[in-house]
């Protein structure tokens, strides 16, 4: 709070009324609402998730309903599905942040050159964050088609493929595409994010650099990038834990296959959740999930507090 | 002032005009292919070499969405309900508790602004397994106020954040001000810093509307009765199974489904690359 503010209430002590800083009633009456619909819908369930881990709880089997402490837990080590996941979830996630930082930056330093008048084509470039998972998926699940995908035809074209990659059909080449097609769509926002630090730099220390002589690959290495770091961080621990949740891209592109090649975690809890209704271990599957997610979490809120 | 700048490179120049290009190429082309496609027929679809462009323009494809297994325009308004709904509650439940925790001191404030900062990063297939249960004890699936309810989950904490980000630059004086000339705590909320923020709430509004608009997990789940699907639900109906290939339909069903987002996004840029930034950039 401003100084000013302190002198205010302060000066107002006698007049309750002003008193603008502590207003517990009413902050109360503001935000219970939202406290009652999160409570609901987020922390119950979370907290009843948690519960259900330790049963096992069949909507198949509701007579082999049985509480037991480490059962799920212990099943989830010999599950040699869940490492499967596991891996995956990190390969996709890695290569997906890791690739879209990088597409991001080039996009944003070369549209940054642009001048006024073209500042449109910026906004252009964006379009694809806001286009819906489900479209994206079917759209790549189309451009990575074995027979009619545009992606084979040029490939040929350009004679870097002899013959059509059946890309969803077998297992690294459906983690390439499903990577794709996240890159595509999560690239924008990278760009978005780096566009605005780069706004921020001042024009006097790029000037300093070129007088002192630096080439331009060293102020962007010693000038430019000093100050894209704390976005760096920022942006990739955000869609590192967003990219952990993904869910509609693969489900449609890949459905976790073939087998379980590209079945991430998410997938994995869906599947049995949902679909052989397992609701006792895929509810300890995603405990383990969230633990990990809270951990990158803090250190995210840490790196936020921190000034870069 | 005389800003000095690099002597002017055709290496340099050609550089970045080709990574301009290839950005926009990256970037539109698979729109335009997907509008493309939504046209073709299937001759043209299937044809060798492909054409960029239809040889002959079909709306065929958008025809046949209307009727039997894909009652699109059923789950167009289904989408449109949720979404409005959701948008609506979030923003408004997010603007008072956004404020509050921009501008007030209490009890528990700062546990929960950590609260919301940390649930957003929950896997919601997670909060799916209780809720379901929750919500078939409660006849709540099947219907829209358990999508509204579901959807919001995802989006209130977010909309808070991003709300609290924008009371946050109001100076804190203005509203002190309208307090010393007679207004009351509330009245100086909503008639002097609501105002104020109205980009900010527009932004939240369109954020919280895209995201139950592009949720697929939750109505995947919560609905299963076709009448009361959204659209990307009803699109894995229509093009699971034996309709997997019917590109043509695909992809025009994704394109009814993306042309609303893109029109918004369009419209409203302005308002939202503030937003977009802000959850994350501001602290």
């Amino acid at each position: 709070m401003l100084p000013i503010g302190k002198f205010f209430s302060a000066r107002n002590n006698k007049k309750k009324r002003y008193n603008y800083e502590s207003a517990n009633k009413l902050a109360m009456t503001l935000i219970i609402p939202s406290m009652l619909v999160m409570g609901f819908v987020i922390i119950y369930p979370l907290l009843r998730a948690f519960y259900l881990s330790f049963f096992n709880y069949k909507l198949t089997r509701p007579d082999q309903f049985s509480f037991s402490l480490t059962d799920n837990y212990a099943r989830i080590i010999n599950d040699q599905v869940f490492w499967i996941a596991f891996k995956n979830t990190i390969v996709f996630t890695f290569f997906t942040v890791a690739i879209g930082l990088l597409l991001g930056l080039i996009m944003a330093i070369a549209l940054d050159q642009l001048s006024q008048r073209l500042e449109g084509l910026r906004g252009l470039v964006l379009v694809p964050w806001v286009i819906p998972g489900i479209v994206v998926g079917y759209l790549f699940m189309y451009i990575f088609d074995v027979e009619v995908g545009i992606l084979n035809y040029t490939l040929q074209q350009l004679g870097i493929i002899q013959d059509y990659l059946p890309w969803l059909m077998r297992d690294q080449l459906a983690m390439i595409a499903i990577i794709v097609a996240h890159v595509w769509n999560q690239a924008p926002f990278y760009m978005l994010m780096f566009a605005v630090s780069l706004k921020a730099i001042p024009e006097d220390v790029k000037e300093a650099a070129y007088v002192e002589g630096a080439s331009r690959w060293q102020e962007f290495f010693h000038v430019t990038f000093p100050y894209l770091k704390g976005t760096f961080v920022i942006a990739s621990l955000l869609m590192v834990i967003r990219n952990f949740n993904n869910f509609p891209i693969i489900f449609t592109m890949t459905g976790g296959g073939p087998v379980y090649s590209t079945t991430t975690s998410v997938i994995y809890i869906y599947r049995k959740a949902f679909e052989q209704f397992d609701l006792g271990y895929a509810s300890a599957i995603g405990i383990v999930w969230v633990v990990i997610l809270l951990l990158i979490s803090v250190i995210y809120v840490r790196s936020l507090q921190k000034d870069f | 002032m005389i800003v000095i700048k690099r002597r002017f490179s055709w290496v340099w120049s050609g550089i970045i005009g080709l990574t301009i290009i290839f950005s926009l190429v990256w970037t539109l082309f698979p729109i335009f292919w997907m509008f493309s496609t939504s046209l073709k027929s299937n001759i043209d679809i299937f044809k060798v070499p492909p054409s960029l462009w239809p040889s002959q323009i079909t709306y065929g494809n958008y025809e046949n969405l209307g009727g039997g297994i894909t009652p699109i325009w059923t789950f167009f308004t289904n989408s449109v309900i949720t979404s409005l709904g959701t948008l609506v509650l979030a923003v408004v439940l997010a603007t008072f508790a956004g404020y509050a925790l921009s501008r007030m001191k209490f009890v528990l404030r700062k546990p929960i602004l950590m609260g919301v900062l940390v649930t957003q990063m929950f896997p919601l297939v997670v909060l799916l397994i209780p809720l379901y249960l929750v919500f078939l004890k409660a006849n709540l699936l099947n219907t829209y106020t358990g999508l509204i309810l579901a959807f919001t989950s995802f989006t209130l904490p977010f909309s808070i954040w991003m709300i609290k980000g924008f009371v946050d630059s109001v100076p804190v004086e203005i509203e002190q001000a309208a307090m010393v000339d007679g207004c009351s705590r509330m009245q100086a909320m909503i008639r002097v810093c609501l105002p104020l923020i109205v980009p900010g709430i527009v932004a939240t509004s369109v954020f919280a509307f895209l995201d139950a608009w592009n949720n697929l997990l939750f109505p995947l789940v919560l609905v299963n009765d076709i009448g009361m699907k959204t659209l990307p639900p009803g699109m894995i109906i229509a093009f699971g199974g034996e309709f997997k290939h019917d590109w043509g339909g695909m992809m025009a069903a994704s394109t009814i489904v993306a042309v609303p987002v893109i029109i918004v996004f369009v419209l409203l840029q302005r308002y939202l690359v503030a937003g977009m930034t802000s959850g994350s950039v501001k602290g």
